[in-house]
C-alpha cells in the first residue's frame, strides 16, 4: 500500500492565492484540424479549488480542449483566460494574435499538466525530473529545488525512489512523479490528460490517491478521465462533451443520476 | 609453361621490406608532422561539422520557411557534389566570393598561425561534414518522442532549453552510433586535402614515393597508420557507446570489437551509415 501524505501542497509552500475567484475561462473555443472542427464553441469557467471532470466518447474533443488551456494546441475561434490572462494570444485592435513563444512559455509555469504516459524525461532521474524545471525555468537554486523535490517525492510515497531512472519505476510510480514534477513549478492549476488510462489496473489506485489528496488541499483540477468512481467521489463539477459541444456540465449527484441529454445517458449506459 | 613464370617473375619488382619497415617504425618527422596534422584536421573538422550539421537540422526542422530553404539548399549542394570539388572551389573560390584571398600562405587567428591551405582544407571538411551530420541529428531529432517536448513546453521550459536539456540529450542516443562512423570517414578523408598541396599525412607519403619510387611499400605504410588510427577510434567508439548505454537503461547490446572491426553485426538504429 502506497503511504500518500496529507499535506502533499505543504512541500511547494502552498500554492499561489490568485487574486481572482476565477481561475479559468473560456469563451466559444473553436478548434480545427483540417476540416474538421473538434471543438465548437465551448465556454466553461473553473473557480479556485473547483475540480472539473470532463468525459466523453473518443473523439469529442475533450483531450484536444484541455490542451488549448495551456496552448500546447492553437484555436481558431473564442479565448481562453488563466487567472484573468489570455493564453497563446495577444490582442491587437480586437484581433487576436498568437503571442511570442517566451511569454507562452512563462504562461505556462503557472499551469501544471499531467499526461496520459507520464512523459517522464528517461535521462533524468526522479528527482532530476522534478527539479528540472524550477531550477533551469524559475531560476530557484539547486539546493533548494532539491529540498522541494525530496519533500515532494516522500508525500506522493516515492522518496525511496529519487535517484531511480523512470525505466526503472511502474508506470503508477512514474504517473506520481509526474504529478510531482508539475506541482515543484506551484501551479495555480492542474490539468490531467487521462492520467489513469495508460495504467495497470492495480496502479489506478496509487494515482488517484494522490489525485483525491490533491483536490482535498484545495488545488484547482480539470481531469479528463474516465475513472466515474472518481468523479462522484472529487468532482464538483462533471462536463460532457459531445462532438465538440458541452452538453451537460452539472454536480456529480445530478450527472450520474439524472442526465437531462440523451447522449449523456446513453454514454453512461455503456461504461456504468 | 616454364617461359611464363620466368616471364611474370622477370616483371615482378623486388618488395623492399626495409623501406616499408623504416616507413612504419621509424617515421620521419615529416611523416610525424603529417600525422599530427590529419588528426588534428580530423577532430577539428568534424567538432564543427556536429556543430553545424546541428543548427542546419534545428533550422531544417523550423517553422520559418527561410531557415527550412536555406538548411534544405545547403544539404542539397554539398552532399550532391563532391568533397574534391568544394575543395577545390573553396580554397581558389574566395578572392571571387569576398574580393579577398581568405586563405593565404600563412593565416593568423588570434593566437595560432596556420597555413591558408590547411584552413582551407578545414573549412571544406568541416561544411562537408555538416551536411552529412544535418540529417544524422535531424533523424536523432525525430526519434525523440513529441510527448517529450510537450512535457518540457507544459514545465513553461522555451524552445531554446528544451532542446538542449530535454531533446538533444535524448537524440544522442541516435546519433552517437553514425557519428563515429562519420569520424571513421572522417579520419581517411582528410587525405585529400593533399590536393590543395596541404602536407598531411598522404601528402607526406606522396613525397616518399616521389624521392624513392617505391609506390607499393610507401602507400601500404600510410595505410597501416590510416588503419591504426581507425582502429583506435573503433575501440574509442566502443567505450563511449557502452558508457551510454549503461547510463540509460534501455539496453541494446554494444557489439564487441571484433564484430565492429569486421562488420560481423548490423549497425544498430539504422538511421546513419551515410556511406559516401
Amino acid at each position: 500500500m502506497v503511504e500518500i501524505s496529507h499535506d502533499i501542497l505543504a512541500a511547494v509552500g502552498g500554492i499561489p492565492r490568485p487574486a481572482s475567484d476565477v481561475v479559468v475561462e473560456t469563451t466559444d473555443v473553436e478548434k480545427w484540424f483540417g476540416k474538421t472542427q473538434v471543438l465548437n464553441g465551448i465556454s466553461l469557467t473553473v473557480k479556485r479549488a473547483e475540480v472539473v471532470v470532463m468525459i466523453g466518447a473518443s473523439g469529442s474533443g475533450k483531450t484536444t480542449f484541455i490542451r488549448c488551456i495551456n496552448h500546447l494546441e492553437k484555436i481558431q475561434g473564442g479565448r481562453i483566460q488563466v487567472n484573468g490572462h489570455l493564453i497563446g494570444y495577444r490582442e491587437i485592435n480586437g484581433k487576436l494574435v498568437e503571442d511570442r513563444e517566451q511569454n507562452i512559455a512563462r504562461q505556462r509555469q503557472d499551469i501544471g499538466m499531467v499526461f496520459q504516459r507520464f512523459n517522464l524525461f528517461p535521462h533524468m532521474t526522479a528527482l532530476g525530473n522534478i527539479v528540472e524545471a524550477p531550477i533551469r525555468v524559475r531560476g530557484v537554486t539547486e539546493k533548494e529545488a532539491t529540498g522541494i523535490g525530496r519533500a515532494l517525492l516522500e508525500r506522493v510515497g516515492l522518496g525511496h525512489k529519487a535517484d531511480a531512472y523512470p525505466a526503472q519505476l511502474s508506470g503508477g510510480q512514474q504517473q506520481r512523479v509526474a504529478i510531482a514534477r508539475a506541482l515543484a513549478m506551484r501551479p495555480a492549476l492542474m490539468l490531467f490528460d487521462e492520467p489513469t488510462s495508460a495504467l495497470d489496473p492495480e496502479m489506478i489506485g496509487e494515482v488517484l490517491e494522490v489525485m483525491k489528496e490533491l483536490a482535498r488541499e484545495g488545488m484547482t483540477m480539470i481531469v479528463v478521465s474516465h475513472e466515474m468512481g472518481f468523479a462522484r467521489e472529487v468532482a464538483d463539477r462533471v462536463v460532457m462533451l459531445d462532438e465538440g459541444k458541452i452538453i451537460e456540465d452539472d454536480t456529480p449527484e445530478h450527472f450520474f443520476t439524472a442526465p437531462s441529454h440523451e447522449r449523456t445517458k446513453a454514454f453512461l449506459s455503456k461504461i456504468l | 609453361m616454364h617461359t611464363s613464370v620466368l616471364l611474370a617473375t622477370s616483371f615482378a619488382f623486388h618488395f623492399d621490406v626495409d623501406l616499408f619497415l623504416k616507413f612504419i617504425f621509424q617515421p620521419s618527422p615529416a611523416l610525424i608532422g603529417g600525422l599530427a596534422i590529419t588528426i588534428y584536421a580530423s577532430v577539428v573538422s568534424q567538432i564543427l561539422g556536429v556543430v553545424i550539421g546541428i543548427f542546419s537540422a534545428l533550422a531544417g526542422m523550423a517553422r520559418n520557411r527561410i531557415l527550412r530553404t536555406i538548411s534544405g539548399f545547403y544539404v542539397w549542394f554539398f552532399r550532391g557534389t563532391p568533397l574534391l570539388v568544394q575543395m577545390f572551389i573553396i580554397y581558389f573560390g574566395t578572392p571571387y566570393l569576398f574580393g579577398i584571398d581568405l586563405f593565404p600562405n600563412d593565416v593568423h587567428l588570434g593566437f595560432l598561425s596556420l597555413r591558408g591551405s590547411v584552413l582551407a582544407g578545414i573549412v571544406a571538411l568541416s561544411i562537408n561534414e555538416g551536411a552529412y551530420m544535418s540529417e544524422i541529428v535531424r533523424a536523432g531529432i525525430l526519434s525523440v518522442e513529441p510527448g517529450q517536448t510537450e512535457a518540457a513546453k507544459s514545465l513553461g521550459m522555451t524552445y531554446g532549453l528544451t532542446m538542449r536539456r530535454i531533446v538533444l540529450p535524448q537524440a544522442l542516443r541516435v546519433i552517437i552510433p553514425p557519428l563515429g562512423n562519420e569520424f571513421n570517414n572522417m579520419l581517411k578523408t582528410t587525405s585529400l586535402m593533399a590536393v590543395i598541396s596541404v602536407t598531411e599525412m598522404f601528402r607526406v607519403a606522396q613525397g616518399v614515393y616521389a624521392v624513392t619510387f617505391k609506390p607499393f611499400e610507401v602507400f601500404l605504410g600510410v595505410a597501416v597508420y590510416y588503419l591504426a588510427l581507425t582502429t583506435i577510434w573503433t575501440l574509442i567508439q566502443g567505450m563511449i557507446e557502452r558508457r551510454l548505454g549503461a547510463s540509460t537503461t534501455r539496453s541494446e547490446a554494444v557489439p564487441g570489437l571484433r564484430a565492429r572491426l569486421l562488420g560481423l553485426s548490423s549497425p544498430r538504429g539504422g538511421v546513419g551509415g551515410v556511406g559516401r
